[in-house]
Parts: C-alpha cells; structure tokens; sequence
C-alpha cells in the first residue's frame, strides 16, 4: 500500500472512531500520520489487501470465530474439563509480513490453536488437544490468508 | 423496532455476556498460562461479536455501526497479538518469573 492510501484509510478509521469534532484531531491527526508511518515500516512491500478476497474471507472468518468460542467455552463448562495441552510446529510459505501478521492472529482465533512463537518460518502452535494433528487446517487458513494478498504458496505444505 | 428484532437483539446481548463469564470461568479453571490464553482469545472475540450484532439493530445510522464493527476489529486484532506476545515471552522464559 502506497502511503496516501494508508493515509486515507487510517483518517477514515480514526473518522469512523471519533466523529467529526474538530477538537479530536489534536490526538487524530498525529496518530493517524504515525500509524501510517509505522504500517509502511512493519508491512515493508506487502501488498495491498484486495478487497474481493477479503468479502470471501468473511464468512469463513465468522463461521471459524463460532466455532472457536463454542469449542473452548464446551471444553470449560464439562465438570471434568476434556483438554490435553501441547504444542506442535508448523512451517509457513507465507513471506509478505502482513499476510503473516493476519496469519498468526487467525490461528489463535481458530478452534484450539494459538500461536505461540515464531522463529523466521517456524511457528509454534499451543494446541488445547495435542493429540490431533492440525496441519491440514493450518495450510487451509494459510492458502485463504494468501489469497488475500495475492500471494503465490509453494504446493507443498508440512513440517 | 419489532418485537422478534428485539428479541434477537437481547438473546444475542446475553450470549455474548454468557461467553465473557464462561471466558473468566476458564481464566480460573484451566491448569496453564497457554490454555488461559486461549479461553481468553477466543471467548472474547465471540462474546464481544455477539454483543456488539446484539446492539446493531438500535444504531441510529450507519455511521454508528460502522463504529461498533471497527471497535470489534480492533478488540480482535489487539487480543489476537497481544496473546501472541505473552506466550512467546513465557515460551522463551525471558520475561518475569512465571511459576507461582
């Protein structure tokens, strides 16, 4: 994302957060040019997220958030709580530092995983029930995360 | 405002109420740092969605569920990162001293 862009998108959220009151902008304006500043820092030439794959992202985003929820919520609420912590590591294709940004914010929004730690492609996931191996759903989320930012995985996935 | 909108609009308020309690009940009950965080993470983000679809339907305009949407996003994005950023501490044991 260019720099106007980035401007006007973080004015619009800031817009959206605190109205219009001219007196806002003491804080707004300030934070909006650094955000915009740092968004070009941390994301480097990641592309543009495109909006279309975004809107199909969605659906699969709420139905996941859903599930999520359900399941730990289901696995708290039992009198004798159903749960066998572990970790497991999952190797990234991922490259733009956006797209893994939201890659690893949506592990810990799918049902039992959490990113835990990274160390440049290695990912370590905590897993509420370790005993089932979660790398076909990591290379699913992986392959929609990409889309999103028109990026290209090598075919093979799994560490 | 419809009595079935409205209806769906408070059961939708006190799901979401009852996964932040079931969210905290996890908070205490789970035996590590790891599992809490995933009660945590994932119940927030569900009971604040479900709180926030519950009050869509009273926004006076579309501005202002513009507003309540963004709010959702950011709680997502900051809980999502910031989970991530307390279990890598812990993981690599540089941060404060963990065992009670």
């Amino acid at each position: 994302m260019d720099f106007a862009t980035r401007l006007l998108v973080f004015f619009g959220c800031w817009t959206i957060l605190a109205g219009w009151d001219p007196s806002s902008w003491v804080i707004g304006l300030p934070a909006v040019l650094f955000a915009s500043w740092v968004y070009g820092r941390l994301a480097q030439d990641s592309a543009r997220p495109g909006i279309r794959p975004m809107l199909a992202f969605l659906p699969f985003f709420l139905r996941e958030s859903f599930r999520g929820g359900a399941d730990v919520a289901r696995r708290i609420l039992r009198p004798r709580m159903r749960i066998a912590p572990g970790f497991q590591t999952y190797r990234m294709r991922l490259s733009q530092p956006a797209a893994r940004v939201l890659f690893l914010d949506c592990v810990s929004l799918l049902p039992g995983s959490l990113s835990a730690d990274r160390h440049q492609d290695v990912i370590q996931v905590h897993l509420l029930d370790a005993s089932l191996d979660v790398t076909p759903e990591l290379a699913d989320l992986e392959r929609r995360v990409a889309a999103i930012f028109d990026e290209r995985l090598e075919p093979d996935a799994h560490v | 405002m419809s009595l079935v909108l409205t209806l769906l609009s408070v059961v939708s308020i006190l799901l979401g109420a009852f996964f932040f309690l079931v969210g905290t009940l996890g908070l205490i009950r789970l035996p590590d740092l790891f599992s809490r965080l995933h009660a945590l993470t994932k119940t927030d983000n569900l009971g604040l969605g479900l709180v926030i679809l519950g009050l869509l339907p009273w926004v006076p305009d579309l501005f202002h569920a513009l507003k309540l949407v963004l709010i959702w996003l950011l709680v997502l994005l900051a809980g999502a990162t910031g989970s991530h950023l307390i279990a890598k501490r812990a993981l690599r044991g540089d941060g404060e001293d963990l065992t009670p």
